[in-house]
């Protein structure tokens, strides 16, 4: 599904004229099979975000290859990145990144206007999809008006919306109760049985990481499978 | 994203910030109708001079004078018919002598005008009644000849008596000085067979006695009776007429070439044409001036507009990078933005253009009737004086600069907004 060659990538620090190059991934390969969760662990500052980063077309590494089913991702510039985001990736927040000028129900449809899809169809899709992971009573709240499981699990329906067949998720719990924590994960596996979505998960959260079926540590830069406690 | 989604898109944005939105347009308002008044005040006077000229003559006139070397023009009217464009050549050949007419207990202060009725008809002489003359006896008479028929009674209000009755088939007795300067006895009776349209300038009298060429041996055997056949200063008919020559032009645009053709052959030319199109270049170069004045106007408004779009693309960084993150297409992002500077570029070029039009029309019915109480000169709201126009030209320059300055201003923010990073967009606080 997703194979990451070799990708090294390094930010600049410093002041202009003195800026010093900080390696944050250091020749991470892995792969993603198809339909399975996989969740990237590791601490603050150990490169896992950059990585997601990377992976679904926000920035460009220095070097290496990523493929989605076959597809060269890694040399695509920023429209083609955004139109193979729109069609393939779904995406899940921390902080929800929801708009807060749309209401739940306009959120969730947000993707589906961007393919371009007909009103009709949409509003079919949007109350099927809301119905299915329990909106229906809030769609037309705005997201401060909503609780936190709540504007998550409207983040993960809009994740949904265009049947993706990948979706990354950046702390989806980063935010959450443990009550919550516990509803939005078991949404995320039964969303993964039903529809065999692949879900790239990055987590500094033990829990969250074992509902993977496999785990990848991340420190320093470096990737090796196996939960953090494995690694260390 | 569906050009109905991209709308509502606009229109959600502009609803969050009204006040600011109504101030953007306010401004852009204000700088077109600034443009669209200042350049119709140019295009007012432009109207009002050219009509004032075009009024007191036919456009596709050429008046046609004699030079030291061209000769005189009457003597070669059927060369000059033979220029292109030329549709008619009228020799009205006027008697340079004293005249008179008796009409009954009326005399007249006429003018007597030898023509060529073929030439006249194809300019537009027409008769109001009656028919044209077909031989040395018979005239028209201008629509205003009774008008100039003058008798020693006067009315009981203590007018002078004017003569009222029918005048087709009615005959007059004319008479002509002779080259001592004194009327000659013998008289000429002349028949009215017709009478003039009337002039299409209602301020215009014609008080001419249109003539056959056939009567212009009787007029000099006439005015030459009493002279010493075979002395030093024998009589030259040329003296006794002289010559209005005018040519009509087919179109206006050939007024120019014909002039020309006339001036090579050395004839004074004068055409209303030739003073227009000086006036014309003046006044495009006025008008010309107006805009770019008015213009400055709106590239200040362009400023507020710039303003705006710069704080919405700042405003909504965030949720322009979940946007982006989800999919959106670069190009989607700043084609938003730059529907948005366009909107309010076309609703204040919309508004503009309609106070534009009220303040025309409020200014044409309220500036003269000002001015006219200002001068105390009471004749002035009549004179028909146009302060503004606005033609459709200028609504169509002023919206293509308006719009134009608005989606310029609002390039700049929706490149940026293209530019913003998806990662540092997200990291954004709510």
């Amino acid at each position: 599904m997703i194979s990451v060659e070799d990708l090294n990538h390094s930010f600049k620090i410093g002041k202009k004229g003195k800026e010093k190059r900080v390696p944050v991934l250091k020749r991470v390969t892995f792969n993603v099979q198809d339909g399975e969760i996989v969740s990237i662990v590791g601490k603050s500052g150990s490169g896992k975000s950059t990585l997601l980063h990377i992976m679904a077309g926000f920035m460009h590494a220095d070097s290496g290859v990523i493929r989605v089913n076959g597809v060269e991702t890694s040399s695509f510039n920023e429209a083609e990145n955004a139109k193979f985001r729109l069609d393939n990736f779904g995406f899940i927040f921390q902080n929800f990144q929801l708009m807060p000028g749309l209401t739940a129900f306009e959120n969730v449809e947000l993707p589906l206007k961007l393919k371009g899809v007909n009103q009709t169809e949409r509003q079919q899709k949007v109350q099927s999809l809301m119905q299915h992971v329990g909106l229906t009573n809030v769609q037309d709240h705005y997201p401060n008006e909503l609780s936190g499981g709540q504007q998550q699990r409207v983040s993960i329906a809009r994740a949904l919306i265009t049947d993706p067949p990948v979706i990354f998720a950046d702390e989806p719990t980063g935010s959450l109760d443990s009550e919550t924590e516990q509803d939005v994960l078991l949404l995320i596996q039964s969303l993964n049985k039903a529809r065999n979505i692949t879900f790239v998960i990055i987590t500094h959260d033990d829990e969250v990481a074992r509902t993977a079926d496999r785990v990848y540590t991340m420190r320093d830069g470096e990737l090796s499978e196996g939960g953090m406690h494995d690694a260390v | 994203m569906q050009f109905k989604d991209q709308v509502g898109f606009i229109r959600q944005h502009i609803k969050k910030n009204k006040l600011r939105v109504f101030m953007t347009v306010l401004a852009a308002t204000m700088g077109t109708a600034f443009l669209i008044v200042l350049a119709s005040v140019g295009f007012g006077i432009h109207e009002t001079i050219r009509d004032q000229m075009l009024s007191n003559r036919l456009v596709t006139e050429v008046q046609v004078h004699q030079s030291e070397e061209s000769g005189d023009p009457g003597e070669h009217v059927e060369e000059i018919k033979k220029l292109a464009h030329v549709k008619a050549v009228v020799d009205r050949q006027q008697l340079g002598t004293n005249q008179m007419s008796l009409f009954g207990e009326f005399e007249g202060n006429h003018v007597l005008v030898v023509t060529d009725f073929k030439e006249e008809g194809k300019v537009g002489f027409a008769l109001k009644e009656g028919r044209l003359p077909q031989n040395a006896n018979e005239v028209v008479v201008g629509s205003h000849f009774t008008d100039y028929l003058y008798s020693e009674e006067e009315t009981e209000s203590g007018d002078f008596k004017t003569y009222e009755g029918d005048l087709i088939g009615e005959q007059f007795t004319y008479r002509i000085d002779d080259v001592e300067g004194e009327f000659v006895e013998e008289e000429l009776t002349l028949t009215i067979v017709g009478i003039g349209e009337n002039p299409s300038r209602e301020w215009v009298s014609d008080r001419n006695i249109y003539a056959h060429d056939a009567i212009i041996p009787e007029l000099e055997r006439i005015h030459y009776s009493d002279h010493v056949t075979g002395s030093d200063d024998h009589p030259d008919a040329s003296q006794l007429f002289y010559h209005d020559v005018a040519v009509y032009v087919d179109k206006l645009e050939n007024v120019k070439m014909v002039s020309n053709a006339l001036r090579d052959k050395q004839y004074y030319v004068f055409s209303i044409a030739d003073e227009l199109e000086q006036i014309d270049v003046f006044f495009l170069a006025l008008k010309a001036g107006l805009v770019f004045v008015g213009t400055i106007a709106i590239l200040i408004a362009s400023i507020g507009i710039f303003n705006t779009m710069t704080m919405a693309v700042t405003e909504r960084t965030r949720e322009i990078g979940v946007m982006k993150a989800i999919g959106a297409d670069p190009k989607l992002i700043r084609r938003l933005f730059l529907m948005e500077s366009a909107w309010i570029g076309i609703i204040g070029t919309v508004l503009a253009v309609v106070i534009s039009y009220a303040v025309s029309a409020v200014s044409n019915y309220l500036l003269p009737i000002i001015v006219s109480a200002a001068l105390g000169e009471e004749d002035f709201s009549e004179l028909n004086v146009t302060f503004s126009v606005i033609p459709w030209q200028l609504v169509l320059i002023a919206s293509a600069i308006s719009i134009s300055v608005a989606m310029i201003s609002g390039w700049r923010p929706a490149r940026k907004a293209t530019k913003i990073d998806v990662i540092n967009a997200l990291r954004q606080e709510l």
